[in-house]
């Protein structure tokens, strides 16, 4: 659904997006991340059609964005990072110009409004929109991405101003919007966030895709090299003996706790080897490298 | 570009426009302001046309070499010409005042983002952007005409054909002297990434281009056209002709000039009165060169031109004894071509500026 190759954008000289080739399938929802400054948003606003790249190409829905930004406005969805609105309007009258672009007629575009002003929870407001809180705003710029019932939605830092409450109404939202097929592009810098609602993952850096894939699969590219070894985090009631095995490599000793890194996962052979000797194993697993630290590292690259 | 796009932000740009408490509130001023020169004009016209109906009653009994001699029928258009000074002051601001936000509010409050999202070209967003200004100031215009008929109306004063044509005239002058101030807040606008100093460069051009540029340009006509020529030094009572023409303007005074000068057979005084004549035709054309591009000028040019023809008569030829013919509306219109082209000129070169400049605007 989306698709870019050596998508590059410069600015005044500086690159902020370098060779950027990325594939999103239709209803994924994925989570592009990266640390500020990433060229996460500069991706966005080249594949909304709202800038030109310096180089590269993008694709949303097999139309190249750059020839034909038009179509590609009228199939997508744009929820910008700190978005706004025109003060002096209501919310509704701000969904009501936006929509007359996509050449909806009064009544279908009533309907729709009043439909996806109830979805984000901002039905009955007559508040105009200058007077709107930075939650509320997000809410409406939630309707203005939907107004199109795109087929493609890209969300910039959704949750950037929403309270706990607006955050949980936001990710059911995500949710809904990919049982109808819809695919998502989450840009956002806070993982936590993605790794709730996104199934794939890319992650950014200095304006380059240094991994794509589920979660897991990204840690794992991600993770430093280590050669083939494995940790395995041992815990027994007594103290641990001394461990004799070929595969070892070597061991970090706390108490009744240590760290074995081996050439292999000999977890079946190390707890025989215990227990022949009278011990009771509290705990033995693979140690992961925990994924907020993976990325951490990735983004101070 | 597709129309109904263009309109789209057209439409949306003129409600806001004409419902912004701002251009209330200019508009407001400016029609009570105007509403009451027009009274005072109104009242002024029906003590002159009082006095042609004597002056024609006494036509009858004169005889003698005034016999035939014709007192001229004052113009309606002479109430239009006190608008025109509210018009350089309160219509500059008013024009000022909607165009110099235009775009920098948007860039500020980040809501041409979300515009630019929705399938819509950036040459029908500022495109619309003129159209909804150029129509609030049409709205304006069309409004202080309709109250400045009416008045007229209300004093029982009906306009002919061509005095409703040359009020006409005046409505599209004025609108073009106000989308001169509008294009430049414009602009500005574009330019500039907050509405403040967008604000701060739009009065720095009005006041460069309202007063400092005439001022300039009678600078520079002085220092070219030099010192002007001597009398002959004889003792002599000439026949004094003092005719003076004044634009009654706010801010310029390029177009006020007094000449004297005496006619007489004598060959020093007629060689003396050529040099006077060549060395202001000389200062004219350098002074003229530079109110070309005062938008100011050319609009009190051309109105003084379409409300009242004598006087701009007296100014183009202020030597020459014998009046001009009148040649009608369209014939003062032709007098003042070059204005007329530069009052267009003017806001299309500030359009296009514009145009350029969102077009390649960077909207991080």
């Amino acid at each position: 659904m989306i698709r870019t190759e050596n998508l590059t954008k410069v600015y005044n000289g500086k690159t902020a997006v370098d060779g950027l080739d990325l594939v999103v399938g239709e209803g994924e929802i994925f989570g592009f991340l990266g640390p500020n400054g990433a060229g996460k948003s500069t991706t966005i606003l080249m594949l909304t059609g709202m800038i030109e790249p310096t180089g590269g190409r993008c694709f949303v829905d097999g139309i190249e964005v750059a020839k034909d930004p038009l179509n590609v406005k009228k199939i997508i969805g744009y929820l910008p990072e700190d978005v706004g609105f025109y003060g002096n309007m209501t919310g509704e009258q701000n969904l009501d110009y936006f929509a007359r672009f996509y050449g909806m007629d009064a009544r279908a575009r009533k309907e729709r409004i009043a439909e996806l002003l109830e979805l984000v929870h901002l039905d009955g407001v007559a508040q105009k929109a200058g007077e709107y809180s930075r939650g509320m705003k997000q809410r409406l710029g939630l309707a203005q991405a939907l107004i199109n019932d795109p087929k493609v939605l890209f969300l910039d830092e959704p949750t950037a101003n929403l309270d706990p409450e607006g955050v949980r109404e936001y990710r059911e939202l995500v949710e809904h919007l990919a049982g109808e097929g819809k695919t998502i592009f989450v840009s956002s810098h806070i993982l936590s966030e993605v790794r709730v609602v996104c199934r794939t993952v890319g992650l950014l850096a200095k304006g380059k895709l240094a991994a794509q894939g589920t979660l897991e699969e990204v840690a794992r590219a991600l993770a430093p090299a280590d050669g083939d070894a494995v940790r395995i985090v041992v815990e027994t009631r007594e103290h641990l003996p001394a461990i004799d095995d070929p595969a070892v490599i070597d061991i970090e000793r706390n108490g009744n706790r240590a760290v074995v890194r081996a050439k292999a996962d000999i977890r079946d052979r190390l707890s025989a080897t215990l227990f022949e000797q009278g011990l009771h194993v509290r705990e033995m697993r693979l140690e992961e490298p925990e994924i907020e630290d993976v990325f951490m590292a990735a983004y101070r690259r | 570009m597709a129309l109904d796009r263009l309109f789209n932000v057209a439409r949306k740009e003129f409600s806001d426009h004409i419902t912004s408490r701002r251009f209330i509130i200019i508009l407001g001023l400016f029609l009570v302001i105007s509403a009451i020169g027009m009274h005072s004009g109104i009242e002024n016209y029906n003590t002159m046309l009082e006095s042609y109906s004597l002056q024609l009653q006494h036509m009858q009994d004169l005889e003698g070499p005034y016999a035939g001699w014709m007192p001229e029928k004052p113009s309606i258009m002479l109430v239009f010409s006190s608008m025109m000074g509210y018009m350089t002051m309160l219509g500059g601001i008013l024009a000022i005042a909607i165009g110099f936000d235009l775009v920098s509010k948007e860039k500020e409050t980040r809501s041409l983002k979300s515009l630019l999202s929705h399938p819509v070209y950036r040459d029908e967003i500022i495109n619309g952007k003129a159209l909804g200004g150029v129509g609030a100031l049409g709205f304006a215009m069309a409004l202080a005409l309709a109250i400045a008929l009416a008045m007229l109306l209300l004093f029982s004063v009906v306009p002919t054909l061509d005095e409703f044509a040359a009020v006409l005239v005046f409505g599209a002058v004025s609108l073009g002297f106000l989308l001169a101030y509008f294009a430049i807040a414009l602009m500005m606008s574009t330019v500039a990434k907050e509405s403040g100093n967008a604000l701060i460069y739009t009065l720095v051009i009005f006041f460069a281009v309202s007063s400092l540029l005439p001022m300039f340009g009678m600078m520079a006509a002085n220092a070219f056209a030099g010192d002007p020529p001597e009398p002959p030094q004889m003792p002599r009572m000439p026949q004094e002709i003092v005719r003076t023409a004044s634009s009654g303007g706010y801010f310029t005074t390029s177009v006020s000039q007094s000449v004297v000068y005496g006619g007489t057979e004598d060959p020093e005084w007629k060689a003396y009165e050529e040099e006077m004549k060549t060395y202001i035709e000389k200062r004219r054309l350098i002074s003229d060169i530079s109110s070309l591009l005062s938008p100011q000028s050319n609009y009190q040019t051309i109105a003084i031109a379409v409300t009242q023809p004598q006087i701009f008569s007296m100014m183009q030829s202020p030597y020459d004894t014998a009046p001009e013919e009148t040649t009608g509306l369209a014939g003062a219109l032709g007098k003042v071509w070059m204005n007329i082209a530069a009052l267009i000129v003017f806001p299309s070169a500030f359009f296009a500026a514009t145009y350029v400049k969102f077009m390649r605007m960077d909207i991080r």
